[in-house]
């Protein structure tokens, strides 16, 4: 769609929640590929992940960040008109997770709540359904959760991570500015291709297969993933999409505080500034701690980087997702008397 | 004109190879050990943040010799 502004839509606030346990993607692993690992994490940078335990869902922390988030802004319950969850590990294929949640967090069952299955372009995408829905006039205040349990012991790109962020209806509130993309011809670029119903779950892919007696077994079930389509698409698409939403906005490069990206691997991210010639300063990274974080990555790394900055002041900042889908998109907003309370772990 | 001796020294730098290579023109990719995955990220990254040009993974594995990749930099 073309670039696009919501008018009256407030940043009210954002918690994020990340499972206790942590993976090295150094030590963890076995001692044979050690060298390979030492590499590997001097190119990607990501050094540790968090794990979910067997039993905790992608909604559990996202349960967490919303009570949370809830309790700092002393918002009531039943005044929460829309709760939008941004996801690809839903509790259940059926039904939604955000009812569920609608339930779990004691909202009205007047509250809008639904899912939107969308992984790292997911955030902009989010703000801009929900702010769409507030700047429209029916909901007064909204909840966005945001993430995904992604990670396993043995990918070392991935980390779980949930988010909750507070939107509502101020008159007085500065634009939001949004650009979203879509490129399905991608699709299979990031894929988990069975378990749906163009291929669905059966006997033949319980065998698990591997390249050698040092790597660790693969899954036909597991989540396929093409990295140099996935590197080119990018390092090609973003930064002529940012050029154009701040061409929109009317905005500066320079009159931007903060540029947070989805957090994909280093030499990704890397690409992505040195082509907008960006200083390394105003962008905020947290890889090397929390990995790719999915859809999460960006509310987890204006939480764990910038939290005490954002609320100090009025900020500017452009936040930019992109990945599965193929899909992109960026939002420009301010950000002023927001509340963002301390990185939970649960 | 850009030189291949620049460019072998970029090649090396964005494969980050574990163990030293000695690399000139007619060096085959394949019997490269680490020439993986990873290797061929650095050196997408490599052509697009030091040349300016943006080359498809397809490609890279189009091209058998460091040669054949440092041509293109004029297709």
């Amino acid at each position: 769609m073309p670039s696009s502004t919501l008018h009256k839509v407030r940043f009210a606030g954002m918690a994020s929640c990340v499972p206790r346990q942590i993976v090295s993607n150094l030590t963890d692993c076995r001692p044979q590929i050690r060298g390979e690992r030492e590499r590997l994490v001097r190119n990607i940078g990501i050094e540790q992940r968090r794990l979910c335990p067997e039993w905790q869902c992608f909604s559990d922390l996202a349960f967490a960040a919303a009570e949370t988030l809830l309790e700092k802004l002393a918002w009531r319950r039943e005044e929460v008109d829309a709760l939008v969850v941004v996801t690809q590990s839903p509790d259940y294929l059926i039904p939604a997770t955000a009812i569920i949640l609608q339930d779990r967090l004691g909202l009205s069952q007047a509250t809008a709540a639904f899912d939107v299955n969308l992984g790292c372009s997911g955030y902009p995408f989010g703000i801009n359904l929900l702010g769409s829905m507030i700047a429209a006039g029916g909901v007064k205040k909204g909840l966005l959760l945001v993430g995904d349990r992604c990670a396993s012991y043995n990918d070392p790109i991935f980390s779980d991570a949930g988010t909750a962020t507070a939107l509502e209806f101020d008159p007085a509130a500065p634009p939001i500015h949004c650009d979203l993309n879509s490129d399905g011809s991608g699709y299979k670029a990031i894929c988990l291709p069975i378990g749906g119903h163009r291929e669905p779950f059966g006997l033949q892919h319980m065998i698990p297969r591997r390249e050698n007696e040092n790597d660790h077994w693969h899954w036909p079930g597991e989540l396929r993933l093409d990295g140099l389509t996935v590197l080119s698409f990018s390092t090609q698409r973003v930064p002529p999409a940012i050029k154009r939403l701040l061409e929109y906005a009317e905005t500066a490069k320079e009159d931007v505080d903060y540029y947070v990206f989805h957090q994909a691997n280093h030499m990704i991210n890397e690409t992505i500034r040195k082509k907008l010639g960006l200083p390394a300063e105003k962008v905020p990274s947290t890889l090397r701690d929390f990995g790719n974080t999915s859809s999460a990555s960006l509310p987890l790394t204006m939480t764990a980087r910038i939290r005490a900055e954002l609320e100090q002041g009025k900020k500017r900042l452009l936040l930019s997702g992109f990945g599965v889908g193929l899909s992109w998109g960026s939002c420009l907003l301010e950000i002023e008397g927001a509340l963002f309370p301390d990185l939970i772990e649960s | 004109m850009n030189s291949i001796d620049k460019f072998i020294a970029d090649f090396l730098a964005a494969c980050d190879f574990t163990d030293p290579m000695e690399v000139d023109a007619d060096t085959e990719l394949k019997n490269l050990p680490q020439w993986d995955s990873l290797a061929m990220l650095g050196v997408i990254v490599m052509f697009d943040t030091e040349y300016g040009k943006s080359i498809a993974g397809m490609q890279l594995n189009s091209a058998a010799t460091v040669g054949d990749l440092f041509r293109l930099l004029d297709d």
